[in-house]
Parts: structure tokens; sequence; C-alpha cells
């Protein structure tokens, strides 16, 4: 890459030019796995990559974990993709201020988090947008995005696996209509779109992954492929039990702000948060004081993830397609009601001359009346003939002709080729998903709720028996418009004494009907609207209800509703059915234990949402050949804001904190403080694969060592973690009681290089590629 | 056609749906026969899935609105479900008079009405496996296979294999029955039928269990494959003899242990004695009770042993003293 790609400088060399301005940032990608071991015969550690000026100022940046990719957030809400030799794939602004961003595990997708709530899901190949959901009312602070891993499979498991039986009996899903016709400058673009989105439902079923999202109110919400919300827990709801000395106490969160940092562990057991809040006890809520408020670490219990996660992958894979389904089907309704309309004002603009120039006249007979007498040749009012010959015309007629069969052809089109395949494969979806419901000992306790999906069932049956009544009742209409608008040419001919050989020939009783039954009402416009009562002859009516009987809709009154009508009443049932699932799964995530990490002051609680931090989990190397059973070891990794605990320049590392809270028995929670060389601060870290903690120091700018900076990779296992208590409310902040170490930036402890520019935040590591952005 | 598809295909809320959509929307322009069809359909699910009093129900109002006597299809479903009555409350005599009825309605020419005389044969064989005469059954299930293989009949041919699978495992030869089951699962997958897949899968557990306890387990993933299906498409019956199956892996597994979750067995347990006695099939219900007495006796809850022991007993001299024969007659 880097030969096809010559970088702009060499990249060895550093830039010779201060950054012009404040606004333009140096990036540095260093290679730091590789490289090593060449860089340390040289005696530089973290072999510089690239070092290239950009005119941004970067506010977040996320490695791809499968490709070279480095996506980044510009402080302006640009979001940039770079490959690793600095080519740039695309940018794309969303038009919202970002506020987090993560990459889908696959690296397909990227996730960004809005200022106002919504988590927009982007395309790696060309930045399009995917989906747009808004799950939070604030912003989203922090993304995690956690597959379930592989080795966790158990071969039980496997022989549980399911297939999605669609596939084999259904072409491929519909997608949604197009305007098509006018605007044929926008398909092409529209038309990419809906292929992405079409791939993106196919491909993202694989493997069962769930995205977590946390904003700044303490709300966390959890989606599963990140489109299927399965559940929403709020932080400041949630009772935290601490078991004290045999006394049982409870605890609540107050004010809550996540932190940057939430992280779903990769067996999707045990999610670890940072979080500041004021903590109340709440069976004496005297006991508060100003310490109280501060960052927290809290542990939830997320087992229903993995224990169930079969049936999860199952349900929402279901669901999410029913989801894509509905829109489709929402879309076509919307769009055939516009075509029609838009024929139906044409026809009723030109028609309604009529009636105006008949009490013009003096006449009071209707226009219906009028075309009658046209029709048994009784006679022609000079009315109906002034209309005829001159309002009208040939022309105008041969226009509205052509207007109605060509929105008659969309509605045709737009009914075979999205609406009834649509609502056919979601019955069919519908029906497996019954049939999953009833197998109540798996599937009750994710929430998939037997009745309210047979409730589901039936709805979508009558919807698809509406569509076929919709189908034939559009086919009659333009049938008779057809037949009514020729005969009218014909008389028009006629009355201009022209040959009328060329105009097909008409029926004249269907035009009766037409006049009967059409001048003045619109059926179609009827089945499209929601609040329409739609007639029905009493003869159908009995035979539906003569079939109840025999197993049909117990619901006799169905035909009066509209189309329109009955996919909402669809909709609404499904929504119903769906918030079953996310209420239940909602439910069974709790708070497994908390840790008082550092007070912080109402004045600088809204700072410490930015102060760095980093949670990763890692295999435990024990258990790593022992597949079924493999547990994880959760690392908590930040800086300690200067003056909190009376400690300056400090870093804390602390690991086993998950294992401490579900196992009392053994006391396993440990870690260290790392004491900074005071000329330098903490400008952001990270944990890195193995263990390693990667942190950037900046020099102070009253010091002598202002514009020089390092950055540092510490193998945490050659570091002492001595054990801390949690004894817990005596002193609520115990870190103190950790051993600290200081940092020399000269001896052993990792690999230090010294960069020549001031640093800020953020940095990016990759564990998979081995390299890092600052 | 459609409604017929998914019958095949294995989709029970699909074919109800579909056939609705041409009762309710094409009433007015189909053929009477065609009408008939459509209801035949939905009386077929209706004895599946809610029992045969409410289908007999359904028929009788569709007699009366097809009343001419010669309606074919709408006579044929009646001795369908008469048929399938008779077996299940035991009535071995009346069934088998049904069955010469069967044999007589189709033309004696050969090559003629095959369908008509595949059916024929399939009940005779069902209803001579009932009287357990299995060496009879057999023979008829193997002259009706050699006639399927004959015309190209793919659908019958896996059923027919299933049957036979079904005669050995009655006759108390697993082994043999084996062979059977697993050539009808394959011939299935190959033709996309899944639910008659979902059946093949459970007779293979059931083959698999009779070969003792140390076979539990993997007749116990057997069942949970072909559970999704047969919940959300079998019918009353087929969902019955799952959760019996179900029932039967977790007692026969030596690991499991029933006063440690006796949910396991008794949930299954239960809801097939309630689909059961919707079906009036007293041979399963009979097991069904005799099963539940046994986990009751493990608890030690003497009061409901008691209870599902007279139940037992109940459904067995149902079974074996066919009283009011000719009520079966009767709808």
């Amino acid at each position: 890459n880097l030969s096809l790609f010559p970088p702009v400088r060499p990249p060895k060399k550093t830039s010779p030019k201060k950054p012009p301005t404040k606004q333009q940032a140096a990036m540095a990608e260093e290679q730091m796995e590789e490289a090593s071991s060449s860089a340390a015969a040289s005696g530089t550690p973290f072999q510089l990559q690239f070092d290239k000026p950009i005119p941004f100022q970067i506010k977040l940046a996320e490695w791809n974990p499968e490709k070279d990719l480095l996506a980044m957030v510009t402080d302006d809400s640009k979001v940039l993709l770079h490959r690793f030799n600095w080519q740039r794939l695309w940018t794309i602004s969303p038009g919202k201020c970002i506020t987090s961003i993560c990459w889908s595990p696959d690296g397909k997708i990227v996730a960004l988090g809005t200022e106002d709530g919504f988590v927009l899901l982007h395309d790696v190949e060309n930045g399009k947008m995917l989906r747009s959901i808004k799950s939070h009312d604030v912003a989203i602070i922090c993304l995690n995005w956690a597959e379930d891993e592989p080795l966790s499979r158990t071969d039980k498991e496997d022989l549980l696996s399911y297939e999605d039986r669609t596939t084999r009996f259904f072409p491929p899903a519909p997608v949604m209509p197009r305007i098509g016709g006018l605007n044929s400058g926008d398909t092409g673009l529209a038309d990419e779109n809906e292929e992405a989105i079409q791939a993106f439902s196919s491909a993202s079923c694989q493997r069962f992954n769930i995205l977590c999202t946390g904003d700044k109110d303490g709300c966390i919400c959890f989606s599963i492929f990140g489109i299927f919300p399965i559940g929403k827990i709020n932080i400041n709801k949630v009772p935290i039990h601490v078991q004290s000395s045999g006394k049982r106490t409870s605890y609540r969160l107050q004010d809550v702000s996540i932190s940057k940092q939430v992280s779903l562990s990769r067996n999707l057991h045990q999610l670890v948060l940072l979080c500041s809040g004021k903590l109340i006890n709440t069976d004496n809520l005297s006991l508060s004081n100003d310490l109280s408020v501060g960052v927290h670490c809290l542990h939830l219990d997320t087992s229903i993830f993995s224990n169930r996660k079969n049936e999860l992958h199952q349900v929402s894979q279901q669901a999410s397609s029913i989801q894509d389904l509905v829109e489709v089907v929402r879309a076509s309704i919307s769009m055939m009601s516009k075509q029609w309309s838009n024929a139906m004002n044409l026809f009723h603009e030109k028609f309604s001359a009529l009636p105006s120039l008949l009490t013009a006249h003096g006449m009071e007979s209707s226009s219906e009346d009028e075309f009658m007498s046209l029709l048994f040749g009784t006679h022609t009012s000079p009315a109906l003939h002034q209309f005829l010959v001159s309002s009208l015309g040939e022309a105008g007629l041969k226009r509205i002709a052509k207007t109605i069969e060509s929105a008659g052809r969309e509605l045709r089109i737009v009914v075979s080729e999205h609406l009834q395949p649509a609502v056919e494969i979601i019955s069919f979806r519908l029906a497996e998903l019954r049939g999953l419901a009833r197998w109540r000992s798996r599937f009750q306790n994710i929430g998939l709720d037997e009745k309210l999906m047979d409730g589901v069932t039936e709805r979508v049956g009558m919807l698809v028996v509406q569509v076929e009544r919709f189908s034939r009742v559009a086919a009659t209409v333009l049938y008779l418009f057809q037949n009514f608008l020729s005969w009218v040419l014909k008389c028009v001919k006629i009355l201009l004494s022209e040959p009328t050989d060329q105009v097909p020939s008409t029926n004249s009783e269907l035009v009766v009907i037409f006049l009967k039954f059409l001048l003045d009402k619109d059926p179609i416009k009827q089945l499209l609207e929601t609040d329409q009562i739609f007639e029905w002859d009493i003869d159908t009516a009995k035979h539906v209800e003569h079939l109840v009987v025999f197993g049909g809709f117990t619901d006799t009154k169905f035909l009066e509703r509209s189309l329109a009508k009955q996919f909402s009443e669809l909709e609404e049932s499904l929504k119903e059915a769906f918030l079953m699932p996310f209420t239940t799964v909602s439910s069974q995530i709790h708070c497994q234990g908390l840790l008082p990490l550092y007070p912080v002051t109402s004045s600088d609680a809204l700072s410490s949402t930015s102060t760095p931090a980093s949670i990763a989990f890692y295999k435990d190397k024990d258990s790593q050949h022992n597949a079924s059973s493999y547990s994880s070891t959760d690392y908590i990794c930040f800086k300690i804001p200067d003056g909190s605990l009376n400690l300056r320049n400090f870093v804390a590392v602390i690991k086993d904190f998950c294992n401490s809270c579900s196992t009392s028995n053994t006391p396993s929670l440990s870690g260290f403080l790392l004491h900074i060389p005071v000329e330098y601060e903490c400008v952001d870290l990270s944990l890195y694969k193995d263990n390693q903690v990667v942190l950037l120091l900046s020099g102070k700018s009253s010091s002598e060592n202002a514009g020089r900076s390092w950055m540092v990779m510490l193998q945490t296992e050659n570091l002492s973690f001595s054990q801390f208590s949690r004894t817990f409310p005596a002193n609520y902040y115990n870190l103190q009681e950790l051993e600290a170490l200081e940092l020399q930036l000269d001896t052993d402890y990792g690999k230090v290089r010294s960069v020549p520019h001031p640093l800020s935040t953020p940095l990016a590591v990759s564990a998979s590629r081995g390299v890092a952005c600052i | 056609m459609r409604a017929t598809a998914w019958e095949h295909y294995g989709s029970a809320p699909m074919v109800r749906m579909n056939t609705l959509v041409y009762a309710t929307c094409f009433a007015d322009a189909a053929s009477s026969s065609e009408l008939s069809l459509a209801y035949v359909k939905l009386i077929e699910q209706l004895a599946v899935f809610k029992g045969y009093s409410a289908a007999f129900c359904a028929l009788k109002l569709a007699e009366e609105k097809f009343p001419s006597s010669t309606n074919s299809q709408i006579h044929l479903l009646k001795m369908q479900l008469l048929h399938e009555r008779a077996l299940h409350r035991g009535h071995l005599r009346i069934a088998q008079q049904i069955c010469d009825e069967f044999g007589v309605l189709s033309s004696s020419v050969s090559g003629v009405d095959i369908e008509l005389k595949t059916e024929a044969s399939l009940r005779r064989a069902r209803t001579l496996l009932a009287a357990k005469q299995f060496s009879q059954a057999a023979a008829v299930a193997n002259s009706l296979f050699t006639t399927c293989y004959k015309y190209n009949m793919q659908v019958e041919n896996a059923s027919v294999l299933l049957l036979l699978a079904e005669i050995h495992r009655k006759s108390d030869n697993a082994v043999l029955g084996l062979p059977y089951a697993l050539a009808s699962q394959s011939f299935c997958k190959s033709f996309n039928l899944d639910l008659l897949e979902a059946s093949a899968t459970l007779t293979l557990a059931e083959l698999w269990l009779a070969l003792g306890s140390n076979h539990a387990k993997r007749a116990l993933s057997l069942v949970y494959q072909s559970l999704p299906m047969i919940l959300g498409h079998g019918g009353l019956e087929l969902r019955a003899r799952s959760q019996i199956v179900l029932a039967k892996c977790h007692l026969t597994d030596p690991e499991f242990s029933v006063s440690e979750d006796p949910c396991a067995v008794l949930d299954p347990l239960n809801q097939a004695a309630e689909d059961l006695q919707v079906l009036e099939y007293h041979e399963m219900a009979a097991e069904v009770y005799y099963l539940k007495a046994m986990t009751y006796n493990h608890l030690g809850k003497e009061y409901e042993r008691e209870e599902a022991a007279a139940r037992f007993k109940e459904h067995v001299t149902a079974l074996e003293n066919p009283r009011d024969e000719e009520d079966s007659l009767v709808y």
C-alpha cells in the first residue's frame, strides 16, 4: 500500500514547519506492533508511518476492526473515512452534531450517535445512510457494538440452529416503490440506496450482535444488529443492592450522565460502564453528602443476551425483516394514494366546469342527469354541449384519459411488485414467529407472546384480503374510467361531426354504472385513506359472517375498513407484539455491582464526561482452549481528574471488577495507580490488546517541555496490581488504597516514543492492525 | 393452488389465509366446485387445529351450501374425517367399513383415479396398523410405495415411507424403521416438504428413543430441531405427539432427574393432554396420563397421581370397549 501511494512527506522525518493555525491538527499514524522489532534496533519504538496535516480539528476517531480504515469525526461533524495509506474514501456531513462513533463488529457499518438522540448507520462502502433510528431523547455519548464470540458456541446450541425458510420459498423481498416517470434523475440514486438497504438487512443477520447506546441522561439502549431494539435501561431508576457485612443496602444513582465508556463483554454476559452521578441511599436519604457526587463504575448483568441468544437471534431476524417490509407497504400505500390523487385532481378539475356551466344556463339538473340524457339520446343541453366542445375539448379529454391510464398502470405495478409480495412475506414471517411463540418454554421468557402473535397473524390475514380487494376494485374502476372517457370522446366527435371510427367501442351499461357510482365518488381514494368507511354490500357481509364457522376471521366488520386503516391497525398490533420482548428483556437486566471511583465537585461534573477512560475485556489466558466456558476479565483504565481524591496527575487501572461483583467470597478486585511525571499531563489513554495500556502524554505549557509529547505503551502484567477492598460504604472511595507507581519515561516499563508536537485527543488504537492514530 | 402449495411446504397459517382470500374475494366469481374446494380446505384446517366437533359443524353448513349430493369433494372430506375420528376413538370396525367405501369410490380400471386409490390404501394401511396387524399393514404400504413410485407421486412417496417407519416402530422393530424414516426425511428435504420433514424427524426421534436410553440425548436434539416447525404449523395430533416425545426424552435420559425439573416433563404433557382432549384420541391420551401418573409418582404427589391414573383408565376402557360405535357415523 505504501508503495502504491507514496506519502506526501517522508515518513520518518518530522514535519518541518509548525501547523499554521490552531484549527490544523497533525495526524500521525504509528505502526505499533509490526514495526516495533525493526524499530527497536534503531532505538525508536512505534514506527511512524504517516504524518499529515489536515485542515480540521478531529473530535473522534475509530479504526475499523476488520479492514485498514479509519473513521474520523471533525469538530464541524463531518465524517471522513481514510485508508491506512491516507487515501480518502468518502466524506459525509450528516447535518447533525455527532457525539459518538463506533464500527459494527464485521466492519461493514459505521454507527454514529448524534446530539439529538439518533443512531445513524452508514455503509462503509460508500458512506450512504442505511438507517436512522431514534432511540434516545438526548445526546448519545457512547456506542459499543459487541458480537457474540463464535468460540462460546457449544455443540448443543448448534443443534438448536434455526433456518429462516423465507428465502427458500420467496423471491427476494420487494423494495420500496419509487416515483417513476418525471423525476428520473433521482431514481438512479434512490435505487442504489434501496439495494444497499436490502443488502444490509440480509447481510447483517448472520451473526448475533448487539449495539449498546448510552445517552447523557443515563439511558442505555440495546438493539440487535443495531436495528431491532431489544432493551432499554435507565441508570437513574436501577436499584443497586449492596451486601455489606451481612446487611443489604439499596442505593440509587441520581442525575446520571454516562461517560464516554460503555463496554459489553464479548460473550454478551456483562456490561461495564462509567457514569457520573449522585449516589443516594434509598433506605436512608439523609446519609448522602457532597462526596456522593462522583464517577462510578457500574456492572450490569446482561446474561439474558448470552443465555437466550439463539432465541433472540431468531426473533429479531424475523422481526427486523417484518419491520422492513412494513415500511415497504407504507411507502407503497402512500405512493399509490399520491399517484391516484394526482390523476383524480386533473379529472375533477376538468369536470367541475360542468356544474357551474349548468347553473350559468339556469338549469337545475345535475351533471349525472345531463350525461344520462346524452347517453339515451334524448337531448344535449347547450350547457353540456358547451362543456364538451369548448371547455373540455378533445385534447383535454385525451390528456385526462392518458393521465388516468398511466396512474392506473403505476397502481397495478405497485400492487403486484411491491404491496402484494411484501404483505405476503410479512404474513409468512409472522406465521413463523407464531410457531416460535408456541414454544413457550424457550420463547416466553424473552417475551414472545402467543396471544399477541395470534392477533397480529389475524390482522395480516385481513390485510392480505384487503390488498386483493383493492386490486380488484382498482381494476374495475380503471376499466370503468376508460370506458366512460372513450364514450365521452365519441360524443365529442359526434358533436363536432368528426368521424368516430378511431374511437374504441364502448359499453353503455358500464357508462351508466360509472355515472351512478364513480362520477362523484372515488372508491380507490376511499380505500387508501384511513378515516374512510368503505361500504360493502350486504351479500358479502353475510358471506364473511358465514365464513367464521369455517375458521374465517372472527372480526366480520373488517371489510368496512379501508386498506390504509387495516394497515395502521396491523402496525399497531405489531408494535404491541414487539414491545413485549423489549419490556421483558429490559426487566431482566440488573445492576450487579457498583464501584465508586472518584468524587467530582458539581462544577466539574460536566467535564468529567470527557475525562479519558477506557474499558476492555480480555479473555482469560488459562481458559482460552476451553471453548465452552471461557471467561473474561475486565480492565478499566481512567485518568483521575486533578484534585479529586487529593491526587494530581494520576491514572488508575483496575481489573476484575465484574468477577468481584458476582462472586463475593473471592475478593479479586485489584488495580494500581500510576503517577505521571509532573511536567506532563495525560491527554488520552486506551487499552490495547494483550492487556496493554497506551497513554498519550503532553508537556504542560508552563514547563520547559511544552510542545513535546510522549506516547507510552505499558504492559500491565509487568506492573504490580494490589488488591483493594470493596467495603462499602464505610469510605466511599477506596482508590487511595492502591499502590502508586511512578511512571518514568526513560525506564523499561514498556515502549516509549517522543513526539515533537503538542498532542490532543483523540487517540485511536486498533488491536487487529496494530496501529494507532494520534 | 397457492393454498395447496403451502400445505405441502408446511405453513398452516398461509394455507388458511390464502383460502380465506379466495373465499372472501372471489366468492362471486368462482365456480361452485372451486369454491367448495376452498371450503374443504378450510374444514380440513378446522379438523386438524380445532378438533372434529368444529369441523363437523362446519361440514354440515357446507353441505347445505352445496346441496348437490354428487359433490364428490365434500363427500370425500366427510369420509376422511369420519375415518380419522374412528381411528382416534378406536372404532376400528367402522374405520374398516369406511376404508371399504373408499375402495369402491375409485374406478376399477387400473391407472385411473390413482389419487383416490392411493388415499384408500393409505387409509387401509393405517387401519391395519391401528388394529395391530403389522405384517398386513406393511404389505399394503409396500405395495402402495411401488405404485406411488411408478406414478412419480413424490409427496405420497414420502408419507408412505414415513408410514412404513411408523409400522416398524409400533411393531418394536426400531432398527428396521430407521432407514425408512431417514429416506422419508431426505425425500422431504429435496422437495421442500417442511412439515412432513419435521414429522419424519419426530419419528426418527421416536425410533432412537425406542433403541434405548443412551440415545435419549440424540432424540432430544432431533425433537428440538423439529419443534419450531411442528408447533407453528403442525396439527393438534402432531403437536401432542411431539410433546409426548419431548417428555419421554427427558424421562428416559439417565442424567435427567424429575425432581429437579418437573416442569420440563409436566408442561409438555399437560399441553399434549389438552390437545388430545379436543381430538378424542384415546390411545395417545392414555399414554399421556400414564406418563403423568409416573411422573407424579416420582415426585411423591399422590393425589395428582391418582387423578392421572383415573384418567388413564378412562381412556383405556374407552379404547378397549368401543361403546356407541354407531355414534361414529353420526355427526
